[in-house]
């Protein structure tokens, strides 16, 4: 009997250093401690229900995040029609949801297609630029599909767009993500069948250093120019120094310092922020 | 004043150079001296204060006239007769907006431009006899303005009709059936979703313009021993026997800042509360610019006018709108998402 109340006190002991060992993996812990209750202890309790939270799920997000479509243009045009344009997206996106991304994040969108199987397609790919104003506001889409580079623009608004969904959210080091063109096909290759990663509701978005290498010259654009200011591009591997030198021919440092290119919204997304939020609560 | 404190300093100027001619006669010297004007203008003996507070007060009485849709009419408003098939009505003054995307209920876009009818009234009826002889025709103004730049003319007209005086007023030819009483305000809820109508307005001015951009021809090409001709007419016509340039020839000159119409464009939704039209693609002139909106001439289109609000729209109460009113076919954000099958 001492023997055995030995060997059971080492067993729980075993159990409690596991347990320190793998937390997450409770309910495998739990059953097998009522198992071994239950032989000393003949009443049967059933296991308590596994609570299953879906993080992948879109809650609301406890950032501040105004899409940025919703910012009029610096023009002179009458805020009503910006003002009537709002009240159309915001009834948009009472219907459909639209959740907070950036240039960088990894989306799967859901349109109406009359071409495909199923009357409908999914499109899964890296967003590489924003763009437009208002109701016409679009995204592009970029991913690798059988060697073969495919980019999508969508409308933000556009009643065939059936869902979006965010499968990975972060930001990277530029607003622009178009030199993915002439990067290695690894930059911008994502998994079709991708699983949504838990997204963090609250502090700041994670932002993606990763620098990418390029193919060798010529690219579309020559990105090393300082009009792109592009950050994500490793230059070493690419350009010689005299090279990256040269490029600086074209900057234009008096920019900074023009007054009449600024533009400070702040004030204006504060307002527009609280008339949509009161708008979409209603 | 700008006028007279010229002309003292040029007389001036000659008095000091040779006085003795001066003093005879100035404007001989001086060729182009400016004409003297009688007119005067509002503050010109008013302070600074005083002048801000004339066109505060005079702004915020014409906003409440027209936001009170207080007509002062000073006997009873005309009959109204039956809408009759050929008989044509009002149009409105809009101001444009700009331009929005606009979805159809089988997924397609298009563009609509986005025109805001802003206090618009009728200001004058004018007469067959008044007018050319042919048809009676109405005055139409939209966007008050300030008062203080206006002709008297101008400003009798409004007042006789008892509203602000207007940014811009034009003339529409109507049918004695749908004539209006001076002082009724217009909204946009007179044209209806599915309608076509015609805009007019002036058209953006592009400046001396060659003939490539002003009439599209096709210049030439750029190499192939092409000697300073890329973008030149070539040839103005035939020699030998008419031996001239027929007239009408398309030249180089000033493109763009005239009166154009875009005819048969789609009414795809009015909001009532904004007054505010959708109307199908673009339409001339540039942003906030007043034009000139009415019930289409094509007579392919013209049957899409069934029963239209005659011979306008009134705000009294007598019909019961929506906020918004949509065409059969359009998207409407409220619905859910597209699915084809």
């Amino acid at each position: 009997m001492a023997a055995c109340v030995k060997k059971l006190d080492k067993c729980i002991f075993n159990l409690r250093l596991l347990r320190n060992l793998q937390l997450q993996n409770e309910r495998y812990l739990s059953t097998s401690v009522l198992r071994l209750s239950a032989g000393t202890n003949d009443k049967f309790v059933p296991p308590s229900k596994p609570v299953i939270v879906d993080k992948t799920q879109t809650t609301a997000s406890l950032r501040k995040f105004l899409s940025p479509e919703f910012v009029p243009p610096r023009q002179r045009t009458n805020p009503l029609k910006f003002f009537m344009e709002r009240k159309d997206m915001i009834q948009r996106r009472k219907v459909i949801q639209i959740p907070e991304f950036y240039v960088g994040s990894i989306l799967a969108v859901t349109t109406a297609d009359s071409t495909a199987n199923g009357k409908s397609s999914r499109f899964v790919g890296i967003c590489v630029q924003r763009g437009g104003k208002g109701l016409g506001a679009t995204f592009i889409l970029r991913n690798i599909i059988d060697n073969q580079g495919v980019e999508i623009c969508y409308e933000l608004y556009s009643p065939l767009i059936q869902a979006v969904e965010v499968l990975k959210l972060e930001k990277r080091l530029d607003d622009n993500l178009m030199y993915l063109r002439d990067a290695l096909p690894e930059y911008s290759t994502v998994d079709p069948d991708m699983k949504p990663l838990p997204i963090s509701h609250s502090g700041e978005v994670p932002v993606n250093e990763i620098k990418v290498k390029m193919r060798p010259k010529p690219w579309s654009k020559r990105w090393e120019r300082p009009k792109f200011d592009i950050k994500g591009i490793n230059f070493e591997l690419a350009l010689t120094p005299e090279k990256m030198e040269r490029a600086q021919k074209w900057a234009e440092p008096w920019n900074e310092f023009d007054m009449l290119r600024e533009y400070d919204t702040s004030e204006l997304e504060e307002k527009i922020f609280k008339e949509v939020q009161q708008e979409m609560n209603k | 004043m700008a006028a007279w404190s010229c002309r003292f300093v040029l007389q001036r100027g000659v008095r000091l150079m040779c006085p003795r001619t001066a003093a005879e006669s100035p404007t001989q010297l001086l060729g182009c001296i400016r004409t003297v004007k009688t007119t005067t203008w509002f503050d010109e003996h008013l302070t600074e204060d005083n002048q801000e507070y004339m066109r505060k007060s005079m702004g915020e009485e014409y906003r409440n006239q027209t936001a009170a849709k207080l007509n002062p009419l000073k006997d009873e408003p005309w009959e109204r007769h039956e809408w009759t098939e050929g008989s044509r009505r009002v149009g409105l003054v809009a101001v444009k907006l700009g331009m929005a995307p606009i979805w159809t209920k089988t997924g397609e876009r298009h563009v609509a431009t986005m025109l805001q009818v802003q206090d618009c009234h009728v200001i004058r009826y004018l007469s067959k006899d008044e007018y050319d002889g042919k048809t009676a025709a109405l005055l139409v103004g939209g966007k008050n303005a300030s008062p203080f730049h206006k002709s008297e003319e101008n400003m009798e007209m409004c007042r006789e009709a008892g509203v602000p005086p207007k940014q811009k007023v034009t003339t529409f030819k109507v049918s004695d059936n749908a004539i209006i009483k001076p002082g009724t305000p217009l909204y946009a809820a007179h044209f209806r979703p599915g309608q076509y109508v015609d805009v007019t307005a002036k058209s953006i001015g592009k400046g001396f313009q060659g003939v490539m951009k002003r009439w599209g021809f096709k210049g030439q090409p750029a190499t192939h021993g092409q000697t300073k001709t890329h973008r030149r007419p070539g040839a103005s016509g035939p020699g030998g026997d008419p031996a001239k340039v027929f007239k009408g020839k398309k030249m180089p000159g000033r493109m763009g800042n005239t009166y154009i119409t875009a005819h048969g464009l789609k009414i795809w939704r009015v909001n009532t509360r904004y007054n505010v039209l959708y109307v199908n693609g673009s339409v001339p002139g540039h942003r906030n610019c007043l034009l000139k909106v009415r019930d289409t001439v094509l007579p392919t289109r013209i049957s899409t006018l069934q029963n239209p609000p005659f011979p306008t729209y009134f705000a009294d109460g007598d019909e019961d709108l929506d906020e918004d009113l949509y065409d059969d076919d359009l998207f409407t954000h409220t619905d859910s998402s597209l699915t084809i099958t």
